[in-house]
């Protein structure tokens, strides 16, 4: 048996294999972080537990902040996401299903806060809408992070965050 | 026939293997090397960016998923000490730095499955809000002795690394050996003095 063939073979799928991994990691941890972030459906904050050792959401987590997520999810339509004001740096921030951070707007530039619709990309924007964000996937995830080095810092930023919005807008919208 | 099945499915099998497993290193052992050195730190300005390539996507998402993009913060992983060796529990280490030119900063240590090291010490960070302005040191070390800020790599055994956070960047800052931190290697537990 001439084995060449299946060694020029094996070394094919090879390349095509790395490059088919190397690009879908991004997607595939994303997916895996998105269901985790997404406990209690999309479209709704989960402000995280104080990060800790035992913190095992996200890789390299800052212990110095206080993080709200929320997996959007664009399939019902738009969703609307409000960043409530924080008295140190925070910053809302959007990221796609490769990873991508697409989007992020910080105290500097939305001093009394942030209020956005995002809409998946190419689609039509709501009328009325003041800051629409085209996301270039159907799903990604929000966050906020909020500097709060210590315990009491942590506690009130909880306070704050119970304020911020993360919901589709037909949910949003009176039924006629 | 079926000796020549077998031999196809073998080579589609060794071919996806290998190709999992130069993916899986490329990840790994790119982590460590992708990017810019600056003085003792690495850094890659193409992180969380939407121009990433394929493979800076891909080492982000393994060991700093939802990183932010540079133009909100800009991070430096350090894995070395100031002779080349990995960073280890038992050595202590002493990292100096001053005021950066930046809204906050913070050094953060990372056991090496990139979380924070096993430890009730509560000292896996320090930033800039506690620190002074001016020039600063810190120990690294799994005690704190008489050190005023102290990063503790208590249960971080060997190859742990730190990450230095810059966020809100001023226009000026210039990332170099002389304005980022630098870590010196002090001692290890059975070294010679």
């Amino acid at each position: 048996m001439n084995i060449g063939k299946y060694i020029w073979a094996a070394l094919a799928i090879a390349v095509i294999s790395h490059f088919a991994f190397i690009h879908a990691a991004p997607r595939v941890m994303m997916n895996v972080a998105i269901k985790r972030v997404s406990g209690a459906g999309a479209n709704q904050w989960q402000f995280a537990d104080r990060v800790t050792p035992l913190s095992r959401q996200i890789v390299r987590p800052s212990p110095d902040f206080a993080y709200s997520a929320c997996s959007y999810d664009l399939s019902d339509g738009p969703v609307v996401i409000t960043a409530t004001p924080w008295n140190a740096y925070w910053s809302l921030s959007l990221y796609a299903d490769n990873s991508d951070n697409f989007f992020v707007i910080d105290d500097r530039e939305a001093r009394y806060g942030a209020e956005i619709t995002v809409v998946r990309a190419g689609r039509p924007h709501p009328e009325g809408a003041s800051m629409v964000v085209e996301s270039p996937s159907g799903r990604g995830i929000a966050l906020i992070r909020r500097l709060a080095p210590d315990l009491g810092n942590y506690n009130a930023a909880a306070q704050v965050a119970r304020e911020d919005v993360c919901a589709s807008v037909a949910s949003l919208t009176p039924a006629s | 026939m079926l000796r020549r099945v077998l031999a196809w499915m073998a080579a589609v099998l060794a071919g996806v293997a290998l190709g999992a497993a130069s993916a899986w290193g490329a990840m790994s052992i790119g982590g460590a090397s992708f990017g810019q050195e600056v003085g003792q730190w690495t850094t890659n300005r193409a992180t969380g960016s939407t121009a990433a390539d394929p493979y800076t996507r891909a080492i982000v998402a393994r060991v700093g998923l939802l990183a932010l993009s540079s133009r909100e913060a800009i991070y430096f992983n350090l894995d070395r000490d100031d002779r080349g060796e990995p960073l280890s529990e038992s050595c202590i280490y002493e990292l100096t730095g001053r005021e950066l030119d930046a809204r906050w900063w913070s050094v953060t240590l990372y056991a090496d499955d990139n979380y924070l090291a096993q430890n009730s010490d509560h000292a896996a960070s320090i930033d800039a809000s506690h620190i002074p302005s001016g020039r600063w040191s810190a120990r690294i070390a799994p005690v704190r002795g008489d050190a005023t800020y102290w990063l503790s790599s208590r249960e971080a055994r060997r190859n742990f690394s730190l990450t230095l956070r810059v966020y809100n960047p001023q226009r000026d800052f210039r990332p170099n050996e002389e304005t980022l931190p630098q870590l010196t290697r002090i001692s290890c537990a059975g070294e010679a003095a």
